[in-house]
């Protein structure tokens, strides 16, 4: 089983896009040792020599600098919804070994609706896979602090709960801060011998401190897809060989209190794959390739990929089975 | 004491004036090289004015500019020629371009210690096309003094490089 590959319910059900902000460290690392030795060279008389001066050290003192990203834009939830994360990357731009504290609220202004905190509400996504599962450990302040070399990042969930009387539309804003434990300040503070190595500690110019605000956006409908396949080969069997035909099946369901308007469904054609004409169907009922009246068709462009308008999903609608099928380059 | 004497005691003397003028050249440097970081740091002044004065540079972040200076100081009674001070941009450092200075001396820099020119006038290879090289990529600076060093004088070298 898996997941179909797009699934675009226009207007309420929003994909959520990736983005990374790449937050760079920079700088020599912190307790280096800048060495500086001059030459001279000379004559007296026409005798030539040569000399060297003493060596001049400074050592490079620790930055400390931390910056927070959102990597979940905007969280689609349902009212009511329990446990529902945010995920975050914080990074130490500084250039030496830093632990960091980390926050979260969820008490802020600009929203709608105030999500409320889950107990624990911070988690490490320590399997890394992007959402909330058994393997990912709870953060506890003061005990588990993120220890991180400079250039590090680490993943972190910040998990709420939403409200049962939200509406669709309503926007819940909770923010993840982390600050270095060092010490924060004006940029330039300093922290006497406090810095890697035994050196001092200086305030960088992110104040030491980052923070983000991410949003939970209400959309009052969750639409969900599940694909299946059955391989049927050209000698009565099931082996998956160049020319055997699979089956695919995909059953899309929506649950909440809303409804999907003009939801579309759209999946490529897999690759070293060809689409059988005539073989996409809704609900069991045959849909023409052609881009035409009915509800479905098979497109080459931009890459091949078969579409099926859904139109208004709820889930009163129940589940809504689309089949197609293709052969095995 | 005869006169045989007398003639060997003289050669003797004359051979150990000759080494002891070479060992002195050789083995006693006339000149005295120093080098120390300093950083500008603003400070203001009872009347409220604020102006730049170099401290010592102990501990420095990235970005942080070192101001280096070498002082060569003669020590010696006869005066030194071609005086010429060389010094590496130290590591982890981006030498700050025109920052080089030096009273009475010509500078040229160099990419790789070998071979010198005056600022713009050397050049790198980069995907097969030569173009100037970069006051950021200068890893070697040369001072070549014009007049001799008297007795007691010193030449002074400076140049600025950033913290990478």
């Amino acid at each position: 089983m898996q997941s179909a590959r797009h699934l675009v319910a226009v207007g309420i059900v929003s994909l959520f896009g990736m983005w990374v902000h790449e937050a760079r460290a920079v700088g020599v690392p912190a307790g280096t040792n800048i060495n500086n030795t001059a030459q001279v060279t000379y004559t007296v008389g026409s005798v030539s020599a040569t000399a060297t001066s003493n060596t001049s050290t400074v050592t490079v003192a620790e930055i400390l600098d931390v910056v927070v990203t959102l990597q979940t834009p905007s969280m689609p939830v349902i009212a009511g919804a329990t446990q529902q994360e945010l995920l975050y990357r914080v990074t130490n731009t500084g250039n030496g070994p830093e632990s960091f504290r980390l926050q979260m609220t969820s008490v802020l202004s600009g929203d709608e609706f105030d999500p409320v905190a889950a107990a624990p509400s911070i988690y490490f996504d320590t399997d890394a896979s992007g959402d909330l599962s058994p393997g990912d450990t709870p953060y506890v302040v003061g005990s588990n602090d993120p220890v991180l070399s400079a250039d590090a990042f680490v993943t972190i969930l910040v998990v709420n709960d939403i409200p049962a009387g939200v509406a669709d539309g309503n926007r819940g804003f909770s923010r993840l801060l982390a600050d270095a434990r060092t010490g924060v300040g004006a940029p330039g503070t300093a922290y006497a011998g406090q810095g890697a190595n035994g050196t001092d500690a200086v305030v960088g110019t992110t104040g030491a401190d980052g923070e983000v605000t991410g949003e939970y956006l209400v959309a009052g409908i969750a639409v969900n897809a599940v694909k299946s396949q059955v391989v049927a080969d050209q000698f009565g069997g099931t082996r998956p060989v160049p020319g055997a035909r699979i089956n695919y099946t995909i059953v899309v369901g929506a649950t909440g209190s809303g409804s999907a308007l003009a939801a579309v469904f759209a999946d490529d054609i897999p690759a070293n794959t060809t689409y059988v004409a005539g073989t996409l169907r809704l609900n069991s009922v045959a849909l023409s390739d052609a881009v035409d009246a009915d509800a479905g068709d098979f497109s080459t462009t931009p890459n091949a990929h078969v579409s099926v308008q859904l139109g208004a999903l709820t889930q009163a609608s129940g589940s809504q089975t689309i089949q197609f099928a293709v052969t095995i380059n | 004491m005869n006169i045989r004497t007398h003639k060997f005691y003289a050669i003797v003397t004359l051979i150990a004036c000759g080494f002891a003028s070479q060992a002195y050249a050789q083995g006693k440097a006339c000149i005295e090289l120093k080098t120390t970081a300093e950083v500008e740091k603003e400070v203001i002044n009872d009347k409220g004015e604020k102006s730049k004065v170099l401290v010592p540079a102990g501990k420095v972040v990235p970005g942080t500019e070192v101001v280096w200076t070498v002082t060569a100081n003669n020590v010696c009674k006869q005066a030194s020629d071609k005086v010429t001070i060389n010094n590496p941009v130290p590591e982890h450092m981006t030498l700050v371009a025109n920052s080089a200075i030096g009273a009475g001396s010509q500078i040229s820099y160099s990419l790789d210690g070998k071979s010198f020119a005056p600022a713009g006038q050397l050049t790198v290879q980069e995907n097969g096309v030569t173009r100037p090289a970069r006051a950021d990529e200068y890893k070697h600076i040369r001072w070549e003094f014009k007049n001799a060093l008297a007795p007691g004088a010193s030449a002074f070298a400076r140049f600025r490089a950033v913290l990478n």
